[in-house]
């Protein structure tokens, strides 16, 4: 099973375990905020303060299931550069291995929204003519995610052919 | 964006050029005129206002009328209003008509548009992508049309033009657009394209689609009878209870929906043509709009070919392409713009000549298809029994569906990324799905359910092959760059001898030659001719020791060299007559057999010509006159260079290439000839033929190169019969078959064995072409093949 998935000769580059972190601290806080904006309504139009505390409970179990969850998903991530193009795999349940030549890159995008910020984390994106493609590394440290975007450039530049 | 490559187009990287501001005030420049559109231009865009107000507003009407409200007081308030809007859209309509300026000239192409805000937009010929015609209705009834130009990413429109002055100026610019000179003066002559099929007169339609079949193909596709079925069972289950206006809600977007079906399947692709032109193909279409759109063949990224469940009874398939560039929506736009839609409807035939235009030599019967494996069908139950999936060192194949069978077909050279995917269904029967991504459009090349082992194997190989395709691809474009900077510095030597790209006479590998004058012409090396001033020299060489040798040919003689603007140049003598080759194109069969007797005869007189050296020996090139003391030494010197390039590209594409190699050696080594002239290259663009007294006879042989030598006089018989079948004519093949009995007549049966071990001999000596002319490296193959 491992072997689908398993680069040819390399090994897997992971993610920051700092990414862990914030997966673990979204998936703690999003759906405690979330369940609790109904519980408290129905409590308070209801007066049933019952069905508040099934909500919560139910906010609770979602949230041990995701925690635990995290970090096998966290595990699952991996991209490798190698000498022509570069291999990303992620996913858990749904498993997928994606392979980029570096000559068919068009952009490197690097992006690091707020939070990501908070836990000194940055993504990078690579684009190819093709919508399909969807090449994302997300929770790289940002000197990870500069080399990594300088490093494909470069090589984007070097294998460079049109369309 | 934090990193960028630059843009990647095929074609040259040079920005258009919008410049906004003033433009240059038309009368600084007396000579330059320059045009508005068609006078009647503002009516017909007011009338589109109208005809679109009016649609709108019908429409209104159907929704309130579903309410069983029909609100006639709605027309006392809305005339006026639509009378100011008519009136207002008329306005602004001859206001941009009458600041809309444009140019085309041999110069340049621009357009000048607006009135507070001027705008100036020149577009280089040379980035011009596709140049479109759309007829509107209203125009049409007018006879104007609109020119659309593609440029990279922006889009400019020119309306309306007269339809015979935008078809004349499509082929214009398209001739440019190819790098081609061309005077805007000459196309004045040509027919406009027809009011129904807009075809110009150097179109050959390749495929038609006859209204009844585009009626019946639709009538009979998935999409269009699944609503169908959907609303006859509604208005049967309502009537039956008698709750018809309950339904009306949902029946009205339906029937709205298959009216839209109707317009972009019917109208839309009414009348639909594919046609071949010599700028390339185009596709016409449409009843009310008439729309003429060239298919740019090099940015082409993928083809898919679908067959509705009915369609199988009557053996139809309809073929869409991804078109880099233009990927909106499912890209079957109804009205004007571009469609990927390649043939809405066609036979198997059909669909083979077109896919073969498209990919050309792509070979897609020869791909083995392989099947998923047999327990697929737990997790594809309904159709695991249709996917397939297949490839070889050009193309990746996948088929899917039963319902609708999709074939998806991508050049390995266009293949973006690949994804492995797997579900969890999937993980337990150790199952994969394999994605080949392709820019965006209708393709979606997918190997569904393979086996694990399967799914990495094709992946990984697949970046392989689409590595080694893309080499290929930008191997050929370097040769194709080169051959544009042939183009660097001709103008000014071309007016120095006041003659011009008109006057080409013909082209070979080293070598163009223009006409100066009756009895001259200029030759002008390619820039990439390692050392032509060395080749002349040793030529003239040659040509004066033949001065006192009559053999009753014209031979070519080398008047004067010289080099200029960096590019080297001779002036030889003019041959009398017509290039053969292309005199063979146009003449009959009763012509053409004298004649090629008398190319025979002339092939077989050259050998009378004196060589400067005694035995075998190559007379141009690097080190010449270079002796050797056999016939086998020569040749394998002359093989030596074009096979350093061809080797593995032989060794992938010949079947026991080490063996044919061996065969022709051990048959070189027993041919026993006393060494005489070998032109070496005897094929019909290298002879001239005249009006003898008893028909037309070949009385020139031109172009001696470096592959004349002295050798085996037999070379340029064999070399006669067998270059004629590169010819491009009809009958070419068989006219070869017919002159090699003539020499064997001639010669005796014995000829034959040395003639066929000359067709390997030429097959090996011009593989190299497979980097640049696969039409000629298809014949070598053919040869090695014998």
């Amino acid at each position: 099973m491992e072997e689908l998935f398993a680069p040819p000769a390399y090994e897997w580059k992971r993610l920051s375990p700092k990414y862990r972190s914030m997966r673990q601290l979204t998936s703690l806080v999003v759906p405690l905020v979330l369940l609790t904006i109904p519980a408290v309504i129905v409590g308070v139009a209801s007066g049933r303060w019952w069905i508040s505390g099934l909500i919560w409970a139910a906010a609770i179990v979602i949230v041990i299931v995701r925690l635990s969850y995290v970090p096998r998903s966290w595990r699952s991530w991996g991209y490798v550069e190698r000498e022509d193009d570069l291999y990303i795999t992620h996913g858990v349940m749904f498993r997928s291995l994606i392979a980029v030549p570096y000559g068919r890159m068009q952009l490197v995008e690097v992006e690091s929204g707020p939070l990501e910020r908070a836990f000194d984390l940055a993504s990078v994106t690579l684009k190819t003519a093709s919508p399909e493609t969807g090449a994302r590394i997300p929770g790289l440290s940002p000197e990870e995610a500069t080399r990594l975007r300088d490093r494909l450039t470069e090589l984007g530049e070097a294998h460079a052919s049109g369309l | 964006m934090t990193a960028s490559q630059p843009p990647q187009h095929t074609s040259a990287p040079e920005p258009v050029v919008t410049t906004a501001g003033p433009p240059p005030v038309p009368t600084a420049r007396p000579v330059k005129q320059t045009e508005r559109p068609h006078p009647l231009t503002p009516f017909v865009r007011g009338w589109l206002v109208f005809v679109a107000i009016a649609i709108g507003w019908g429409r209104e009407l159907v929704t309130s009328a579903s309410d069983d409200q029909f609100d006639a007081g709605g027309l006392t308030w809305i005339l006026p209003i639509l009378g100011i809007v008519v009136v207002l859209a008329a306005v602004t309509g001859f206001v941009a008509w009458y600041f809309t300026r444009f140019v085309i000239d041999d110069e340049e192409l621009r357009i000048e548009t607006g009135w507070i805000f001027k705008k100036s937009t020149k577009i280089p010929f040379e980035r011009l992508q596709s140049v479109d015609i759309i007829q509107p209705l209203a125009a049409r009834i007018f006879g104007l049309a609109e020119l659309r130009l593609d440029a990279g990413n922006s889009t400019t429109k020119l309306r309306y033009l007269s339809r015979g002055k935008a078809s004349r100026l499509r082929d214009y610019l398209l001739t440019r657009a190819h790098g081609q000179r061309a005077s805007i003066r000459e196309l004045d002559q040509q027919a406009a394209a027809s009011i129904f099929t807009d075809l110009g007169m150097t179109d050959q339609p390749l495929v038609q689609v006859s209204p009844q079949r585009l009626i019946l193909s639709f009538l009979l596709s998935s999409e269009w009878l699944i609503p169908a079925a959907i609303t006859i069972i509604i208005v049967v289950v309502t009537t039956a209870f008698g709750v018809v206006p309950l339904a009306l809600g949902g029946l009205i977007p339906l029937i709205i929906g298959m009216l839209t079906l109707i317009w972009r399947r019917v109208i839309g692709m009414f009348n639909f043509t594919l046609a071949e032109s010599p700028r390339g193909m185009r596709i016409t279409r449409g009843l009310t709009n008439l729309t003429s759109q060239s298919v740019p063949i090099n940015r082409i990224q993928g083809v898919k070919t679908s067959q509705p469940l009915l369609w199988k009874l009557l053996d139809w398939y309809r073929v869409d392409v991804d078109i880099l560039g233009y990927g909106h929506g499912d890209g079957e736009d109804n009205e004007s713009n571009a469609t990927s839609v390649l043939l809405p409807v066609a036979t198997l035939d059909e669909v083979e000549l077109a896919i073969g235009r498209v990919l050309p030599g792509f070979d897609l019967d020869d791909i083995e298809l392989h099947p998923s494996p047999k327990r697929v069908r737990w997790v594809r139950w309904f159709d695991f029994w249709t996917l397939r999936y297949g490839w070889d060192d050009r193309t990746l194949i996948t088929e899917q569906g039963w319902f609708t069978h999709v074939r998806d077909v991508v050049p390995h050279a266009k293949t973006q990324s690949v994804r492995i995917e797997q579900g969890p269904l999937q993980r337990l029967l150790r199952l994969a799905d394999v994605h080949v991504h392709t820019p965006r459009g209708p393709v979606n090349a997918v190997a569904h359910q393979l086996d694990e082992e399967t799914a990495r194997e094709l992946a990984l190989s697949q970046l392989d092959r689409a590595r080694a395709a893309r080499a290929a691809e930008r191997q050929r474009r370097a040769v194709e760059t080169v051959r544009t900077d042939d183009h660097q510095g001709e103008a000014e030597l071309l007016a120095a001898f006041r003659t011009g790209r008109d006057q080409l006479l013909g082209a070979g590998g080293e070598s163009e030659v223009f006409a100066i004058d009756h009895e001259r012409v200029l030759r002008l090396y390619r820039s990439r001719h390692e050392a032509p001033r060395r080749t002349a020299v040793q030529l003239h060489a040659l040509y004066q020791g033949w001065a006192g040798t009559d053999i009753g040919l014209e031979l070519p003689m080398i008047l004067d060299m010289g080099e200029r603007s960096g590019r080297f140049f001779t002036v030889d003598r003019r041959l009398s007559g017509r290039n053969f080759s292309g005199w063979l194109q146009h003449a009959d069969m009763a012509q053409r057999r004298p004649a090629l007797i008398s190319f025979l005869d002339a092939t077989e007189r050259l050998r009378l010509l004196p060589s400067p050296v005694p035995g075998f020996a190559r007379l141009i090139g690097e080190g010449a006159p270079q002796q050797f003391s056999t016939l086998v030494e020569l040749l394998s010197s002359m093989l030596r260079g074009p096979l350093e390039n061809s080797r593995t590209q032989l060794e992938r594409d010949v079947p026991g290439v080490a063996e044919v190699w061996n065969r022709l050696h051990g048959e070189l080594a027993q041919r026993s000839v006393v060494p005489a002239m070998v032109h070496g290259d005897v094929c019909p663009p290298n002879a001239y033929i005249s009006r003898g007294p008893d028909g037309p006879v070949v009385t020139g042989i031109a172009d001696f190169s470096p592959h004349t030598v002295h050798a085996d006089p037999l070379m340029d018989v064999a070399g006669a019969l067998i270059f004629l079948e590169l010819e491009p004519y009809a009958d070419a093949a068989a006219d070869a078959a017919w002159l090699e009995a003539i020499a064997v007549e001639r010669h005796g049966r014995d000829v034959v064995r040395w003639i066929d071990m000359y067709r390997r001999f030429y097959g090996f000596y011009f593989s190299n072409a497979y980097a640049f002319d696969p039409q000629l490296y298809a014949w070598c193959l053919r040869q090695l093949a014998r």
